[in-house]
């Protein structure tokens, strides 16, 4: 059977425009991906705990239990409301140990690794064969589920920086058995700090200690906390009096969880924005530049007997089909690309897993097929209107009707002439060249702002941990009493005792530059809804590492430092008296500083021991900070610290590395490399349709003696100069967006930023990053410059 | 005599399954001769231009001049070859209608990398002499069709290229202006330029060349002296 005329004349455009073809196809897959990927990014940053609460059927009360029987627990799956149910699994809680080299923030840059030591932790254990279930479905990160003796597998928010193959040594039960690292898993609700097999929880279960089952339930109502009190209240009512030993609502994980990741939604939402806006901008571009192209064709068969609507049939058909296939391939990709980077932003935002929504694989395909054909209509609608005769003519070899003026000024420079004829390019065909410029100027704001937030992360992370400065800390037992401390009592000494040993210790102890004793503490303020947080220093603790905001640290007893929920909450700035008052007591200090911590959104005091003690009178030193010489080993001084100190007492290293910020940085350098690989295309398109549309040019450049490197440098300086301008564009543009989008995370997580987070472009950087640009441009280029270079001289000639 | 060019059993053949373009051409001209190749359409004339121009490979057989070989040339010594040694002048001009006539004038120098005084003043000479002075700053656009074709000659002349290579001419011009061109080509010839000249008429052939070659299906047929008389 014959092929439809319209069909055959689309096949034949298709094959005889080959490359065209590539480049649409191309284009449109890396925009169909990078779309997917960024709709999926914007629409899981809305929300993420509820989508992951959602997909890993997150437990809504999760309740320890002991002393009630399985049939007990077995009948409360049945009470009203309970839509789903899991367990009994056996529960029981082991101090642990295991050896961490720590990784040491250096005052010079970077990181440096040191002598292991040894960590100390308690951890809760739940038995389970499996991670799926009915409720909380675990997301298995790394390594498998447990399936035999000594295997544990590790909640990724158990705070232990291990890795699969670690061990852990349990003790406080005979034998100090050994547990291997199989796994790293996520609970959206952190039901457990890590799992092992049902069995194992026998093992590792303290003689005399009751036994404890975990249950985890689904209610029909549980949105708010009234909700699911009265839930836990129903539980607690169907089991044995002072059976349940604790039960943890929902809401608390996710309040803890959205306090976490709010504060990197803004990010992510940019460059998901950014993503879409330029694959929309990228496609029209492409699709726009190939129908003008083939505007003699539609002419042709004009001539040849196809009506207006065949000709405009046939043209929508020969860019929708490569279309369709890089829309297709395209939605695959951006699935693909969206596991390891979802799991990235899971990771940064706290939650299990994320996924890109059914949805958004569906409509982000059809919206681009949509304007694929939208945009090739409208311009074949054009054409289609157009005598044969106009269209040949309009199509022929179209004669730009700008730039000659440019032509002759560049003409006149000292720089090469290959040079300055690929720079007079893009003035021939001033809207193409816009687009292109404004791509590349999406993908260098992508660059300089990627830059701009990783280092101002790097310094937020380093002013909030303190790493560099509070190397080593020292926990007492306090006045509190004796605590479990390795797994044993603590010595029972008074707390000036304590102070005395550690002093002498830290003093005697080589390597030790700086020390002084911390006091913590929460008061009520009258008219406050929040408590306000207390840190308390028994001495200088000018150099413990606190970035300012404004004002300077505090210098003496009348003086205090406060961190920017405190002046919201308080109404007060920098420089106002505010009163302390306890037990009818008041004492009146200065605010001399804002100081940076946002102690997640609670409002927080820094002071004298002294001074604070008018707020909390108990307030009393629980730990001792310890900044080291340079060349100390932190490992080794931090063993011979406790050996000197013995047992009662818990010294341990300020771990500069956390789970969450590699992966925000690995984060926006995908999100970075994505964006500028879809500019780079726009800029291969441009190479591509202008190297095309100047074959015959090209031909007479080569005939008069232009050698393939000089086509390559002409090729390569029509690109050059438009990424060179988008460069010094995109400084202005990423310093602006790095400018809005960081006060806007710092708002989210209710802090003001310090000037040094933002202030991290400087003169060689800018000039650095203003050239990724050019190398956007140049990168887009290269293909289309080798072609010309070896398209042959007389081939080019016969074009027309 | 000294042999500029030379072509040793020349072929060319575009598909294996179809009959040569070019076959087992061999030829010598001298050094200030003027040679027309002449054959009906599709003969391989122009072929045989673009071989001795270096604008295509032959498939077979060796091409050489000034003593250089050009079939063995890599792309790049090619085109510093055709800087060096050839001037070409095309049926429709081949003019970069976004550059000026100067411009245009210009760009072979400028591309071989002679200083830009040097260029300008060889450009400014050939301009005179060819009597385009007046539009030296206009766009080809602008010009009849005699006036580009000399802009075309003086592109073609401002490295001072041994060998002129003009491919049908005055195919695109009225008789008036052809034949104007067809005695500057002369005189050209006439002060030493040595030209091969490719055209499907006979009269043109004769009139300005002083030797013909006739091509017919790719093999010479005749290779005599348009007068008779060849020195």
């Amino acid at each position: 059977m014959k092929a439809n005329p319209v069909v055959r004349a689309a096949r034949g455009g298709l094959f005889g425009r080959r490359v065209q073809t590539i480049v649409i196809g191309l284009v449109v897959f890396a925009s169909t991906a990078a779309s997917t990927l960024a709709l999926g990014l914007v629409v899981d940053s809305n929300a993420p705990f509820d989508r992951a609460f959602a997909a890993q059927h997150g437990a809504d009360v999760t309740a320890a239990v002991t002393g009630a029987s399985s049939a007990q627990l077995a009948g409360t799956t049945g009470l009203p409301g309970v839509t789903a149910s899991a367990g009994p699994f056996p529960q029981t809680t082991v101090s642990v140990a295991s050896q961490v080299t720590p990784s040491i923030h250096v005052f010079s840059g970077g990181h440096k690794g040191g002598t292991a030591i040894t960590v100390h932790q308690q951890l809760t254990l739940v038995g389970r064969s499996s991670p799926g279930g009915q409720v909380d479905d675990l997301t298995l990160k790394a390594g498998h589920w447990a399936d035999g003796p000594g295997q544990i597998v590790l909640s990724s928010q158990s705070g232990l920086q291990l890795g699969v193959g670690s061990q852990l040594t349990v003790t406080g039960v005979p034998g100090s058995p050994k547990l291997t690292v199989v796994g790293i898993a996520t609970s959206v609700t952190d039901t457990a700090q890590g799992w092992v097999t049902p069995s194992e929880i026998a093992a590792l279960h303290a003689a005399g200690t009751p036994e404890v089952s975990q249950m985890l339930y689904q209610f029909s109502t549980a949105g708010t906390a009234a909700a699911v009190n009265s839930d836990i209240a129903s539980i607690r009512g169907a089991l044995p009096y002072g059976s349940v030993l604790g039960a943890q609502s929902w809401l608390t994980a996710k309040a803890q969880a959205t306090s976490s990741f709010a504060p990197w939604v803004p990010f992510i939402v940019a460059f998901g924005l950014i993503g879409l806006i330029m694959s929309v901008l990228i496609v029209i571009n492409v699709v726009s530049g190939a129908v003008v192209a083939g505007i003699r064709r539609i002419g042709i068969l004009k001539s040849i007997g196809f009506s207006p609507p065949q000709v405009i049939a046939a043209y929508v058909l020969q860019v929708a089909v490569p279309a369709a296939v890089g829309c297709a391939v395209g939605v695959i990709a951006g699935n693909l690309m969206a596991v390891p980077m979802l799991g990235q932003t899971a990771q940064v935002y706290g939650v299990g897993s994320l996924a890109v929504p059914f949805w958004v694989s569906l409509a982000v395909p059809l919206a681009m097929l949509g304007l694929v054909g939208a945009t090739a209509l409208l311009i074949a609608l054009r054409a289609g209107r157009m005598s044969a005769v106009q269209a040949i003519a309009t199509g022929r070899a179209p004669r730009p009707k700008h730039g000659y003026g440019v032509h002759r000024l560049l003409a006149r420079t000292r720089l090469p002439r290959t040079v300055t004829i690929g720079l007079a390019g893009p003035f021939a065909r001033p809207t193409r060249t816009l687009v292109t410029l404004a791509a590349i100027v999406f993908g260098g704001t992508a660059v300089i702002f990627g830059f701009g937030l990783s280092t101002s992360l790097d310094r937020v992370q380093a002013d909030l941990s303190r790493a560099a400065s509070e190397q080593v800390q020292v926990f007492l037992a306090g006045r509190q009493g004796p605590i479990v401390i390795n797994g044993k009592s603590s010595a029972t000494l008074s707390l000036a005792a304590q102070e005395h040993t550690v002093q002498d210790a830290l003093r005697d102890q080589p390597g030790t530059l700086h020390d002084v004793a911390e006091a913590d503490g929460q008061v009520s303020v009258p008219g406050q809804s929040d408590q306000l947080s207390l840190i308390g220093f028994g001495g200088d603790a000018s150099w413990t590492g606190y970035a300012m905001i404004s004002g300077h640290w505090y210098s003496g007893p009348d003086q205090v430092d406060v961190n920017t929920a405190f002046l919201n909450d308080t109404s007060t700035k920098v420089g106002d008296q505010y009163t302390l008052t306890s037990g009818g007591k008041h004492t009146t200090v200065q605010i001399a500083g804002e100081v940076f911590d946002p102690n997640g959104g609670q409002p927080e005091m820094i002071g004298a021991i002294a001074t604070l003690t008018a707020a909390d009178p108990g307030l009393s030193p629980h730990q001792y900070l310890a900044q080291l010489a340079s060349s100390t080993d932190v490992g080794a001084y931090v063993n011979a610290l406790n050996s000197t100190l013995g047992k009662g007492y818990l010294v341990s290293v300020n771990d500069s590395g956390g789970a969450a910020l590699p992966a925000i940085q690995g984060l926006i350098a995908t999100l970075t490399l994505l964006i500028a690989v879809v500019a780079g295309l726009a800029v291969l398109n441009t190479a591509v349709l202008q190297t095309r549309e100047q074959v015959h040019d090209l031909g007479v450049f080569k005939a008069v003696g232009m050698t393939p490197p000089q086509t390559i440098t002409m090729v390569i300086s029509t690109v050059a100069g438009t990424g060179l301008v988008a460069g010094l564009i995109a400084i202005p543009a990423g310093v602006t967006l790095h400018r809005y989008v960081l006060p806007v995370m710092g708002n989210a997580a209710q802090t003001n930023l310090p000037a040094a987070v933002l202030d991290v472009y400087h003169a060689p950087e800018l000039i650095l990053l203003a050239l990724s640009g050019l190398v956007i441009a140049v990168a887009g280029a290269l293909a289309p410059a080798g072609w010309a270079a070896r398209t042959r001289t007389v081939v080019a000639l016969r074009a027309e | 005599m000294d042999t500029l060019v030379q072509l040793t059993d020349v072929s060319k053949r575009y598909e294996s399954d179809e009959p040569p373009a070019v076959a087992h051409v061999s030829m010598e001209l001298a050094r200030g001769e003027s040679v027309a190749i002449m054959g009906p359409s599709g003969s391989g004339k122009s072929t045989l231009l673009n071989l001795i121009a270096g604008l295509d490979r032959p498939t077979s057989g060796a091409v050489t001049v000034g003593g250089e070989r050009v079939d063995t040339l890599s792309e790049t010594g090619v085109a510093r070859y055709r800087r060096r040694q050839v001037g070409m002048i095309f049926q429709f001009f081949n003019l970069l209608d976004d550059m000026t006539v100067m411009d245009n004038v210009l760009l072979p120098a400028q591309l071989a990398g002679l200083p830009a005084k040097q260029a300008r003043g060889r450009a400014d000479e050939l301009i005179a002499a060819l009597r385009i002075g007046q539009h030296k700053d206009a766009y080809p656009a602008r010009l009849s069709g005699g006036e580009r074709q000399r802009v075309a000659i003086a592109r073609a002349l401002v490295n001072r290229p041994a060998l002129l290579l003009a491919d049908e001419p005055t195919g695109a011009l009225d008789t008036a202006s052809g034949e104007a061109i067809g005695e500057l080509l002369l005189d050209l010839n006439s002060s030493g330029q040595t030209l091969i000249l490719v055209t499907h008429n006979p009269d043109l052939a004769t009139r300005y060349a002083r030797r013909v070659i006739e091509i017919v299906d790719g093999r010479i047929a005749s290779d005599a002296c348009a007068t008779g008389v060849c020195k």
